[in-house]
């Protein structure tokens, strides 16, 4: 009877430890760094992919979703979504007519930035996966040069309170010219 | 017995040429999407213009055979192009459409020496045909937003191809020569 009970339990602590191990990475928070990485990563893969490189940023299952983010694409030329791994609704859809909770128009603002050659960081206030409500959001935006295109817009996005836009230029201006801001 | 009258195959070409290259700049400005574009460049701005080139070669006129033929794979080769990248066979990367224009535009300076000595209208259509291939070259090896200028300026390419396309109907229509295409430059 022991045997047996303990048998049970052992069967449940393994069932929820494998649940805990299973639990949706979206409890882990993506970082700023993680973001602009990514970014630039898939602005490469779609130079190399060209538009069959798409098909990779729409999977939910695929490099471009980690934690809680993941990268998404644009055109602000032609006012469409291109890929979206979490939101397929709203791929192929207008995109400038999109507010957050505060009604900012995000991909007037989104474009706006992704003109600049290191891009930029636009804060607005989304639903975090997983969380099923609105958070402060702090995404990051660059244009990717890829064939027959004037460019595509990527961003990708940290759920954060504290984190300053002021900060985050500085931190991207850091990555993308490392040998100035030397480790000592 | 009458001789059969024989139709001017540079009246398709230019009109495959024109149209083609009227609607990739829509494109390129932004006003349509990247579609029709692979559609015309496969059937009007190929093939037909293709056709069209290598029955110029039964009128003797070895500057239409080649730019007709020319750039009719042009437009089948950039539409395959536009395929590959969309189903990911032999994907080509922003830099090799670049090159790939770059050789266009060496091949269309050629053309360009031969159609001064043509007519004035031939002459300018040229020129800014290869205006454009330049700009296009540039927007490709860093000055992206030369895109759009160059997408304007082949416009008025493609209005100066159809000006000679309409020189050659009308003329044929109207038995008079409606539309005159100037004198040779050189």
């Amino acid at each position: 009877m022991l045997q047996r009970r303990n048998c049970i339990l052992a069967v449940l602590v393994s069932l929820f430890s494998g649940l805990a191990c299973a639990a949706p990475a979206a409890d882990e928070a993506a970082t700023p760094e993680e973001s602009i990485t990514k970014v630039w990563a898939a602005s490469k893969f779609l130079q190399d992919k060209g538009a069959s490189g798409f098909a990779s940023l729409n999977s939910q299952d695929g490099i471009w979703t980690w934690k809680d983010s993941y990268v998404f694409a644009f055109d602000c030329r032609f006012d469409r979504m291109v890929a979206h791994p979490t939101r397929p609704d709203l791929v192929g859809r207008p995109i400038m007519q999109i507010t957050d909770n505060n009604g900012k128009y995000i991909f007037k603002e989104m474009c706006k930035l992704a003109s600049s050659p290191r891009g930029g960081w636009l804060e607005y206030v989304w639903t975090r996966p997983g969380a099923g409500r609105v958070s402060r959001k702090l995404t990051y935006v660059h244009t990717a040069e890829i064939a027959f295109s004037n460019g595509i817009q990527l961003a990708a996005g940290v759920y954060d309170e504290k984190l300053s836009l002021e900060d985050l230029d500085k931190l991207t201006a850091k990555m993308a010219d490392p040998a100035k801001y030397p480790a000592h | 017995m009458a001789e059969q009258k024989l139709g001017n195959p540079a009246a398709v070409g230019l009109a495959g040429f024109g149209l083609t290259t009227l609607v990739l700049q829509f494109h390129n400005v932004g006003w349509m999407g990247i579609g029709p574009v692979i559609w015309l460049g496969l059937v009007f701005g190929g093939l037909a213009q293709l056709i069209a080139g290598l029955q110029e070669m039964k009128t003797g006129n070895n500057f239409g055979y080649c730019a007709f033929t020319g750039y009719g794979c042009f437009w089948i080769s950039l539409a395959l192009m536009l395929l590959g990248n969309h189903f990911n066979i032999y994907v080509s990367s922003k830099t090799d459409i670049g090159w790939f224009l770059v050789a266009w535009t060496a091949f269309t300076a050629i053309l360009w020496i031969g159609s001064m000595r043509i007519s004035g209208a031939l002459g300018l259509t040229f020129t800014l045909l290869l205006i454009g291939f330049i700009l296009l070259d540039l927007a490709h090896f860093g000055y992206p937003g030369l895109t759009v200028v160059a997408g304007y300026e082949l416009m008025v390419t493609a209005c100066m191809a159809w000006y000679i396309m309409a020189h050659i109907i009308f003329a044929d229509v109207f038995g008079r020569d409606v539309l005159p295409v100037g004198k040779p430059w050189i």
